[in-house]
């Protein structure tokens, strides 16, 4: 099997480069509509990335929420300002160089940051088969309150856009 | 109730699919061309044809050209018999008429005064040249009286018996009478009669 | 009769058996996944050809005409007679479209086509993978094909497959919400997401369409289905007759031929996701078991094409307003009596649940009934 896990593993590898490459596409790309390509390219990256972790349904779930509906609702916004793929709005500027350089400085200090802290794992939550049953227990019991606020705040939402796109009567 | 238009519907279009396997002859409307073919109706018009009574020599046509004339698209083209001193006979030495450009309306047919030229029913006439294949000269559309009353009995039976009542016996007749009008020379040469 | 029900398994085990003797393990291993996805590739395909032909006879039929019948006994081959022509066609882009996405677009509509064939249990031990979550796999990963003919729309550089393209998002994304409504009471009764424990719960006769709310969430499912598939009456992004070809004007030859071989699969997945959900998969009598899941979902798909030949096309608020006000509020009442019917015990759910399911019918064939469709207004004549 140690063939097999080498192979697993390079898939692993090979999912997260593509993420990576697409993420750098997202904010390099001239045309706005192959950014949000590679948008969605990036979220399925990231759901490879669930699923290597052992969390399918977080990677279904991820799959279904933000490609299927999230991505569907920037690509309508892309579609809708008509002028933001026209050819004479920059989308560059000059401080490129620059920033790059310092990015790469606070990158330096950020990774020596991660690579020193401890993070205390729990290896008994790490080795825990969660999957959906056990979340939807967790979610009407010990999570309760968090649940609810949640569903009042998307009701507004949801009643807050249909008012404001209710046709003038 | 809702939603039961929608079944009604269906139940009819289920219906069909069943009837047009347990009963094709009321199920199925399809004609299995060109094995079978349709029966055309009597009053169907494709390509004009010309009659003669008897003989391909007594054709009814006397070359009057009131149907090249009266063409829309101008697809006739006759040129009238001329005997050895040149005078017009009563008669077309060439009628052709070009398939490429017949548009089947039966004009041809509706203004001929000699009841010479009608319609047929023949449709399957495709030909692999454009220019020569399609132009029919006289001899091709020459077709017996029989096969005008075969496919037409309503229309040959009533100008038949129209010709019949007003005593028009056709050029076979009108051949057999011309030797006795030149025995008198003195008279004046008479014009031929105005019914042939 | 165990022999023929598990005859792909055997074979499948047994070539496996055979290669084991002389190939490492982790070789045998990737042999067992290729041997499932070629017959997944396989199947698609020609499940698709044959869909057409099927289709072409029984709207013609329906019609009081034959179908397709010159070409090959009974029209078998006219589906490769019109593979060949599509393949042999000229491939049209557009001067103006945005060529990567002109191109990418059928690619990525054949995809989630095809994965989802992967969850669904063609028979005893026939899942190609028995994923814990299958039954949410298949609804993420249908609704990638929304994003594809959005980019199907937008890269033919055409102002009516955009506009087509657009009310094919908007449609796709409103019947989303009543289908995965509709499936939940199926998962609140089997306490699984996995279509083979779904499957192995209604064994024995007990499927879900017997139950009051299973009836009802299966026409709902059933529904939305055919409306994420864009099949007749929901087609208005494809119209044949409006809007020139909506979203699929510009693409020709094998282009076209992927989106339409992408709707096909689509349909055939929906029927037999609906077998599976509703009328037990795979269980019956007599029969090999993958010969009644085939039984079951060809017949979920005689009735798709029976609404085609049947049906006028829907506008779209209508729709818009079918989705919204009336297949969603039934679907979520619906999850109350499948509560009512699970937490009851035996025979009194039955009849508490029925006369739920009643009540809930009324109330919405009552009051949701004059919303849909409503009557057009008009706001700037009077």
């Amino acid at each position: 099997m140690d063939a097999l896990h080498i192979l697993a593993k390079l898939g692993i590898f090979a999912a997260m480069l593509v993420t990576l490459t697409a993420a750098v596409m997202v904010v390099t790309l001239r045309n706005i509509f192959h950014c949000a390509l590679a948008l969605i390219l990036v979220l399925l990256g990231v759901a490879a990335a669930y699923i290597s972790l052992k969390a399918e349904f977080f990677a279904v779930i991820q799959i279904l929420l933000y490609v299927g509906a999230i991505m569907t609702l920037v690509i309508f916004a892309i579609m809708l300002t008509s002028r933001i793929g026209d050819k004479t709005i920059l989308q560059n500027n000059r401080q490129g160089l620059i920033s790059f350089a310092l990015l790469g400085l606070f990158n330096v200090f950020f990774t020596g940051a991660v690579l020193k802290t401890s993070w205390n794992l729990n290896p008994a939550a790490m080795a825990a088969n969660v999957d959906a049953g056990v979340l939807g227990a967790a979610f009407m019991n010990e999570y309760v309150f968090p649940f609810e606020i949640i569903s009042v705040v998307l009701i507004v939402a949801l009643v807050g856009a249909i008012i404001l796109g209710r046709a003038d009567q | 109730m809702f939603g039961f238009g929608v079944l009604k519907g269906m139940s009819v279009t289920l219906w069909n699919f069943i009837l047009s396997y347990i009963y094709p002859k009321k199920g199925i409307t399809t004609v299995q061309y060109p094995e079978k073919k349709k029966e055309v109706e009597e009053r169907f018009r494709n390509f004009p044809f010309l009659v003669y009574d008897g003989t391909p020599d007594n054709m009814r046509c006397v070359a009057c050209d009131i149907c090249a004339k009266e063409c829309p698209p101008k697809c006739i083209y006759i040129i009238p018999e001329k005997d050895a001193q040149g005078r017009i006979q009563k008669k077309p030495a060439t009628f052709d008429i070009d398939y490429a450009i017949c548009m089947n309306c039966g004009i041809c047919e509706e203004v001929c005064p000699f009841d010479a030229i009608f319609m047929d029913h023949e449709y399957e006439l495709s030909e692999y040249d454009r220019l020569s294949d399609l132009m029919y000269p006289k001899e091709k559309l020459l077709k017996p009286v029989e096969h005008f009353m075969k496919i037409r009995p309503t229309d040959c039976g009533a100008i038949e018996a129209q010709r019949a009542a007003k005593g028009i016996k056709g050029r076979a007749a009108q051949v057999q009478s011309a030797p006795a009008a030149t025995v008198k020379p003195a008279e004046t040469q008479q014009n031929p009669p105005a019914n042939a | 009769m165990e022999a023929s029900d598990t005859i792909f398994v055997a074979f499948k085990k047994a070539i496996l058996g055979f290669l084991q003797g002389f190939l490492p393990d982790w070789t045998v291993v990737i042999v067992s996944i290729l041997i499932s996805i070629t017959a997944i590739a396989i199947f698609g395909p020609v499940t698709m050809m044959y869909l057409t032909w099927l289709e072409r006879k029984v709207v013609g039929r329906i019609q009081n005409r034959y179908g397709p019948n010159r070409v090959g006994i009974f029209g078998l081959l006219q589906p490769i007679a019109d593979g060949v022509k599509m393949l042999t066609k000229e491939d049209i882009v557009p001067q103006a479209a945005d060529k990567v996405t002109h191109f990418l677009a059928p690619v990525i509509v054949v995809i989630p086509a095809l994965l989802v064939f992967s969850v669904l249990p063609f028979g005893k031990g026939m899942a190609a993978v028995n994923l814990n979550v299958g039954l949410l796999f298949f609804l993420a990963i249908s609704t990638m094909s929304t994003i594809a003919i959005f980019m199907g729309s937008w890269g033919s550089r055409n102002k009516f497959s955009l506009l087509g393209g657009m009310r094919a998002v908007a449609q796709m994304v409103s019947y989303e919400i009543p289908m995965v409504m509709s499936v939940v009471p199926v998962i609140l009764v089997t306490g699984s997401l996995s279509t083979v424990s779904i499957v192995e719960a209604q064994l024995g006769g007990k499927w879900f369409v017997f139950t009051p709310w299973g009836f009802f969430a299966a026409i709902v499912f059933f529904l939305c289905g055919v409306a994420e598939v864009n099949r007749t009456p929901f087609d208005l992004p494809e119209g044949e007759s409006e809007i020139i070809a909506g979203f699929h004007t510009e693409y020709s030859g094998m282009k076209f031929a992927l989106f339409y071989m992408a709707e096909f699969m689509s349909a055939f997945a929906i029927s037999g996701l609906t077998a599976t959900l509703f009328f037990g998969g795979w269980d019956g009598p007599f029969l090999p078991s993958w010969v009644w899941f085939l039984i079951k979902a060809y017949a979920m798909i005689f009735i798709m094409i029976w609404f085609r030949g049947t049906l006028p096309r829907l506008r779209v608020d209508q729709l818009m307003g079918f989705a919204w006000k009336l297949l969603l509020p039934f679907a979520l009442l619906n999850i109350f009596v499948a509560a009512l019917w699970q937490l009851l015990p035996a025979p009194k759910n039955l009849i508490v649940a029925g006369a739920a399911e009643a009540v809930v019918l009324v109330v919405i064939f009552v009051a949701a009934r004059k919303d849909s469709p409503q009557k057009r207004t008009y706001i700037f004549a009077d």
